[in-house]
């Protein structure tokens, strides 16, 4: 039987299956790692008070149970408002994102400069962390669910104003050039071409946009903006743990529901017929 | 098919005097920054009304770009296009576009909205003449304009396909939707540019039967580019052949055969 060499001879140009790695990536990998270490270390890592702390989690889990029912009805009002919250500041965030990632996507905006200047507002809108904003808009329009419902508006153009713009830069260039060549105007070909292309990827960020905002606003009520934060900070400060426990449980229902319906809705509407 | 094809479309010509030009080119030259080689030089000749002329020539002999430059979607050197004796030389922005909504232009892709229904991108053809919501969807469409975009269909064959997605028609189905698109424009010339490329053989003879058909029944000028020699022999009155940068070839397609032509790819 023939060598396997002699079948297929080495060609010069294949190289060796391993590479000794470059001496500048090796010394950047261990720099990485020197640098790993120290940060659990900075993140104050230990699992002695780990430890320590196990007894604590058993008692505040064993107080949990049997979570306390008595405060239902305000509970469910604050988990109701938390929901409207989410889906007014996500309904209006959305809509203002459409115009904002139009400005922002490279083939349909309108000059280079207004196309950098609307990045760099949804870069900004989009670094500065929710808590952040509902810290300053519960300063600037007080304590409450107003608030929040701006939080997640900012946090919604922040979101979708990007995925927009990029769904929109996405799109096959072929029918807008070809409704181009026969004088159509910009506006004709954005709803024409990019809005309906775009849809199902723009549905989709929509929808996660209203899970995160789901989320994010039972997370704002713990700095005043409203919804059920508010009321499982209460309950945490005042040791009702079984109290906490049944918001959670409640919060974990709202979030769990929102999620099954937004798949379901992506489902159905993806393969509708405009 | 044969090797020698026989005109499908009776020649047409008359005497110079009695029919108006639909596309006028005189002189036009391109040549593209950063190459040594122009597209095209000193390219002239003229469409008569009603007729229908194949533009040949190799792979990047710049048949598509000539086919551009004639309603500036591509901007020539030099040189003067004329559309129905509407010079469009000087024109720009809002007039040039205007002069063109009478321009139908189908591509190699069909270039529809695939997720949108085919009576909604062939109601998309009547942008050219009107703009806003009215023809953005077939369900805000006037009653006459979605009528009329349903005789479009017709015309291409695919009534019974209209509220199908484009995404979910054939290749060649595609092509014709893009077909009927142009026609909504009511253009008084139709460009085409290797329409059949894309298709399978089947596809493609039925898409170029439906130009010869159009061409005939409603006397639409139709300019189109195609790899096919027997394409051009088959369903072109005229034949326009590109070489080296020059119109080498401009002849009735009746004094031509498949073997004269394919010389020209040498």
């Amino acid at each position: 039987m023939p060598e396997p060499s002699q079948i297929h001879p080495a060609s010069p140009l294949l190289r060796g299956r391993f590479q000794r790695p470059s001496w500048l990536r090796s010394g950047l990998f261990a720099l990485f790692l020197g640098f790993f270490l120290w940060s659990l270390a900075g993140a104050g890592m230990s699992l002695q008070s780990l430890i320590q702390g196990l007894p604590n989690m058993g008692t505040i889990v064993g107080e949990m149970f049997p979570p306390a029912t008595d405060r239902a009805q305000p509970i469910f009002e604050a988990i109701l408002v938390t929901f409207q919250m989410a889906l007014v500041g996500t309904g209006i965030g959305v809509i203002l994102s459409v115009p904002m990632a139009l400005l922002a996507a490279r083939n349909t905006s309108p000059h280079p400069l207004v196309r950098y200047v609307t990045r760099s507002i949804i870069s900004f809108v989009r670094t500065v962390p929710d808590l952040a904003w509902a810290l300053f808009f519960v300063v600037s329009v007080g304590l409450g669910p107003f608030a929040g419902t701006l939080t997640i508006i900012v946090d919604t153009i922040g979101f979708c104003g990007r995925f927009f713009a990029e769904a929109f830069e996405e799109v096959d260039p072929g029918p807008s050039e070809a409704l181009d060549s026969i004088g159509s105007r910009p506006l004709d070909r954005i709803a024409v071409v990019q809005i309906p292309c775009a849809l199902p990827s723009m549905i989709n960020t929509g929808l996660f946009s209203l899970e995160k905002a789901v989320r994010s606003s039972v997370v704002l009520g713990l700095v005043g903006a409203g919804g059920i934060g508010a009321e499982l900070a209460v309950s945490m400060e005042m040791f009702r743990y079984d109290q906490a426990a049944f918001i959670i449980f409640s919060i974990f229902i709202l979030v769990y529901l929102v999620e099954h319906f937004s798949s379901r809705m992506r489902e159905r509407l993806l393969t509708q017929i405009r | 098919m044969n090797p020698v094809a026989q005109p499908l479309v009776q020649p047409r010509f008359v005497a110079p005097s009695m029919v108006s030009d639909s596309l006028q080119v005189e002189g036009l030259s391109k040549h593209f920054k950063g190459t040594d080689k122009a597209v095209f030089r000193d390219v002239s000749f003229s469409i008569n009304e009603g007729q229908s002329v194949a533009l040949i020539g190799a792979n990047g002999a710049g048949k598509s770009t000539l086919l551009r430059c004639c309603v500036r979607l591509i901007e020539p050197d030099s040189g003067k296009v004329s559309l129905s004796g509407e010079d469009l030389s000087g024109k720009s922005g809002r007039a040039l576009k205007k002069a063109r909504n009478r321009v139908g232009f189908v591509f190699q892709k069909h270039c529809l909205v695939p997720r949108l229904s085919a009576l909604t991108n062939v109601l998309h053809g009547n942008l050219a003449h009107c703009s806003g919501p009215r023809n953005w969807a077939q369900s805000l469409a006037r009653q006459e304009d979605r009528q009329r975009a349903m005789d479009c269909l017709e015309q291409v064959g695919l009534a019974d396909f209209a509220y199908q997605r484009c995404d979910q028609l054939s290749g060649g189905q595609s092509q014709r939707v893009a077909i009927a698109r142009a026609l909504m424009q009511e253009p008084s010339i139709l460009f085409a540019d290797e329409p059949t490329a894309s298709l399978d053989p089947q596809s493609g003879e039925l898409v170029m039967e439906l130009f010869a058909r159009l061409s005939r029944s409603r006397n639409l000028t139709v300019f189109f580019v195609s790899h096919h020699v027997e394409h051009a022999l088959h369903y072109a009155d005229r034949i326009l052949g590109l070489r080296s940068s020059e119109l080498q070839l401009d002849s009735p397609s009746h004094s031509e055969s498949t073997a004269s032509l394919r010389e020209f790819y040498a």
